[in-house]
């Protein structure tokens, strides 16, 4: 105690021992997780055709946590489901299972959060609220749940008196107005939308007390919709283009997932979210430079397809993102969208990939493109 | 001939003493009225509601870092340069690295709440300051508390005792955390929940590895100079500084329990918790059992009143905090207000009045000027009794809190309507905690700065004295 040194070294230690655990050991136990499978084979290997989670957030949804992040919401909300000897969360309906180390490994910014001056967020994206709702709740909850707390985010709209373009009705002090959401709201949303528990996986199935009848009609739902044109013939050297293409569009594949949330299964978009449509757009099937340049670097502000206006922005999948598209799979996704849906249009190598990443190798990854700029580059044909 | 060496020693450290104490009070004075700002918009969230940067989750934050850097940080400079100084008999140099480490310390806070509020906020417990400032931050700490070490090492005794050990500890745990945090959360971090693990570890152990062992350090150095006796039973406090150093780093991940982290992280931090029983009950026996063997001096000398209300809080809430960290109260009251209680109990209730007495012990002995007893006799009543309004709202509010939300037929809204009229009372005991804070900085002011106007009646004074 008396040597400097040696009481330092001691301090020291007592810090070093709990470290070892909490981080080290804590690291060699799972920091090495992976997407699953919901349940494995019985060999324990993941069955080839199984649909994977945890899926990434969509772009938009992954800037939309840097927002929610730097509004501080995490100060009142949760984002985890405890286990049901520790909690009451799962009877109180906010979530069909507890969380598990798993779910968050795709996670950029991990908000567990331990305060619940509001309620649990972990699903908020399976609840039964629209857009709309989400929108007027952001603006001004007090408006839409009498009696709450939750902090109002009038600087995240433009206000109306009348309806405009991609306005949202609601009320003010009783009065009726329209609100425009910000580029900022449209990703908080989007991030909202898209936090959710709503699969199984082998360490931990949906608590019994959940009647799981919701769920096998939404999982026949999207299945659906992916399997309907599965049918329509190619010829070989474009199958296999497509049917990769396809993966990455709608999640089956490593970094996949990523443009289905937005762009939806039908490519139709969402218009109310700012999200233009893929199916038929002059843009999909116009000049591939500029659809390649999209793709890598994103693209934000305002677009024009097919003769009207979108606000928003999309990531880059040249990104830094947890799992970047790399230029075979940009080339086979936009093949892809390039000939579903009724579209039909010559498909994109990886060359031609490759090349626009060469030729803009000088530009920051994260640095969107705006619709000015592309026009103002005339394309190379 | 000691008197002389005391005051060399006193006037050696006044220059840096005085820069962080009054650095410290006007983080003190922020943190008030950012407290009030957040407590005012839970009860109204209307208040304010157009203003980005007023919005709740930014203010609370801030709050929180403004208290824990500005007013913590000063405050440990303060008081540990000058007790260390004092113990070691030995006289502080490099005032002017002091000052100028201080004023990067100082910016830095400045510019890292000022990022939060621009919207570059961190996701990791008390780390929420933008990367850009830790580097300023950590170069600064180190060389305040070299230079404080320095002074440590240049002891006249080579014997320890108690408050020596405390407060160099603390001194040397805060960088030790920080370079264990930053590598796992920022250098190389974990994926998923394994730098939740890392965040909430890192934002408790501040708490219980810088702030408490200070005060603590303060408490078993003010109460026998003061009363002039022995700690009683003093051979316990080795084994009560240990307990602390082997227990804490390890309990206060309890605060993950029944999250998405293996089962044997919550499951260890409960134990550890439970064990913490014996440090605070070696450390409330040390000062109790001396205080109370002569309370009316206690209860005289109001720097020592500040101090046994301190640790007495540290005691009680400590046990309650014992308490909350079992897994089946946990259950109720893990995400709760509770929360708050652990906090404000922790940095207002302890931390914060240990300080204030022990500044109030410093600051004639290092200026030479007497602050009036009506004023402090006025700060401590008020800060007696917002503390208290405090910690009784969110104790009471945070058991409603708990035992309405574990009632799945109960709307959110409706469990938190329940708890807002202990939203509003904490309103209003910020606001007496604010007045109370505010004379205390105008204490500082008048020792620190005297007035220009009233300097023939101080000169008389010190011709008395």
């Amino acid at each position: 105690m008396n040597n400097i040194f040696k009481f330092s070294f001691y301090i020291f230690l007592t810090l070093a021992f709990a470290w070892l655990a909490f981080v080290v050991g804590a690291k060699n136990q799972y920091g090495d997780l992976e997407p699953t499978a919901e349940s494995l084979e019985e060999d324990g290997s993941i069955a080839p055709d199984a649909d994977l989670f945890p899926k990434a957030m969509s772009g938009l949804a992954q800037l939309g946590a840097k927002e929610y992040l730097s509004l501080g919401c995490a100060t009142c909300h949760t984002q985890q489901v405890r286990s049901e000897e520790a909690g009451f969360d799962v009877e109180r309906g906010w979530g069909k299972r507890p969380s598990v180390p798993r779910d968050y490994i795709l996670q950029d910014e991990v908000l567990l959060g331990h305060n619940r001056v509001g309620p649990d967020l972990t699903n908020v994206g399976l609840r039964e609220y629209s857009n709309e709702w989400l929108h007027q709740h952001l603006f001004m909850p007090q408006s839409i749940v009498e009696g709450s707390i939750c902090q109002p985010s009038p600087f995240l709209y433009e206000t109306f008196d009348e309806s405009e373009e991609n306005t949202i009705e609601t009320t003010l002090d009783g009065q009726q107005i329209f609100i425009k959401p910000s580029l900022r709201a449209n990703r908080i949303v989007a991030y909202l939308e898209s936090l959710k528990q709503d699969y199984e996986l082998p360490e931990i199935a949906f608590s019994e007390s959940i009647d799981d009848a919701d769920l096998v009609a939404e999982a026949t739902d999207t299945n659906e919709s992916a399997t309907e044109d599965s049918d329509t013939a190619f010829p070989t050297w474009l199958a296999s283009q497509m049917d990769s293409g396809k993966d990455i569009y709608q999640k089956l594949a490593p970094g996949g997932g990523m443009c289905v949330t937005c762009h939806m299964p039908t490519g139709l978009g969402n218009k109310t979210a700012g999200i233009p449509p893929l199916a038929g757009s002059d843009w999909v099937l116009g000049d591939k430079e500029r659809l390649i340049k999209i793709s890598i670097h994103g693209l934000m502000g305002e677009i024009e397809v097919n003769g009207e206006k979108y606000i928003g922005a999309m990531n880059g999948f040249g990104q830094t993102l947890a799992a970047p598209l790399d230029d075979n799979q940009i080339s086979d996704v936009l093949t892809y969208i390039r000939n579903e849906w009724g579209n039909s249009a010559s498909s994109v190598s990886a060359e031609e990939v490759a090349a626009v990443r060469d030729e803009y190798k000088e530009r920051p990854i994260t640095q969107m493109w705006t619709t000015a700029e592309l026009e103002k580059n005339p394309a190379s044909d | 001939m000691k008197k002389t060496s005391e005051q060399h020693i006193d006037q050696s450290a006044k220059l840096a003493f005085s820069f962080f104490i009054a650095s410290a009070g006007l983080w003190l004075l922020a943190a008030a009225l950012l407290a009030y700002i957040a407590a005012a918009k839970l009860t109204d969230p209307l208040f304010l509601a157009s203003w980005e940067i007023f919005t709740y989750g930014k203010i609370k934050i801030i709050q929180a870092n403004a208290f824990v850097y500005g007013w913590g940080g000063n405050s440990i400079f303060a008081v540990s340069l000058w007790i260390i100084a004092r113990l070691s008999q030995s006289l502080i140099r490099g005032s002017t690295f002091l000052i100028f480490a201080g004023t990067v310390w100082n910016l830095a806070i400045t510019f890292g709440l000022f990022g939060i509020l621009d919207g570059y906020m961190l996701g990791h417990e008390l780390l929420e300051m933008p990367k850009e400032v830790w580097p300023a931050l950590f170069v600064s700490y180190l060389v305040i508390s070299f230079l404080i070490l320095v002074v440590f090492r240049s002891r006249k005794q080579s014997t320890t005792i108690a408050p020596q050990w405390f407060i160099v500890a603390a001194l040397i745990w805060f960088p030790c955390l920080f370079i264990f945090a930053w590598s796992g959360l920022e250098i190389n971090p974990g994926r998923g929940t394994l730098s939740s693990i890392l965040s909430i570890w890192f934002g408790q152990n501040i708490i219980w590895l810088w702030l408490t062992p200070v005060a603590l350090g303060c408490a078993y150095y003010i109460i026998p100079s003061v009363l002039n006796r022995p700690i009683d039973k003093y051979y316990l406090a080795i084994f009560g500084f240990w307990c602390i150093a082997a227990l804490a780093p390890w309990s206060v991940v309890h605060h993950l329990e029944g999250g998405p982290v293996p089962m044997w992280v919550p499951a260890i931090g409960t134990v550890m918790s439970i064990a913490m029983v014996f440090p605070i009950a070696v450390a409330s026996t040390n000062f109790h059992s001396t205080a109370f063997q002569d309370i009316s001096r206690v209860w005289n000398y109001l720097p020592l009143r500040f101090v046994i209300f301190g640790t007495l809080s540290y005691t009680i809430s400590s046990y309650i905090g014992v308490i909350f960290s079992l897994p089946a109260v946990a259950k109720l009251t893990q995400f709760s207000i509770i929360n708050e209680f652990h906090f404000n109990q922790r940095v207002y209730g302890f931390f914060s009045m240990i300080i204030f007495g022990i500044v109030y012990h410093i600051l004639p002995q290092i200026t030479g000027r007497e602050i009036g007893t009506a004023a402090k006799n006025f700060h401590f009543w008020t800060s007696a009794f917002g503390v208290f309004a405090i910690l009784l709202a969110y104790l009471i509010g945070g058991l409603t809190h708990g035992v309405l939300a574990q009632q799945p037929s109960l709307e959110w809204v409706t469990v938190i309507e329940s708890v807002k009229p202990y939203f509003l009372i904490t309103e209003y005991a910020f606001i007496i905690l604010g007045f109370s804070q505010l004379v205390f900085v105008l204490n500082l002011w008048k020792v620190l700065v005297p007035n220009p106007f009233a300097c023939c009646d101080s000169g008389a004074k010190q011709k008395t004295a």
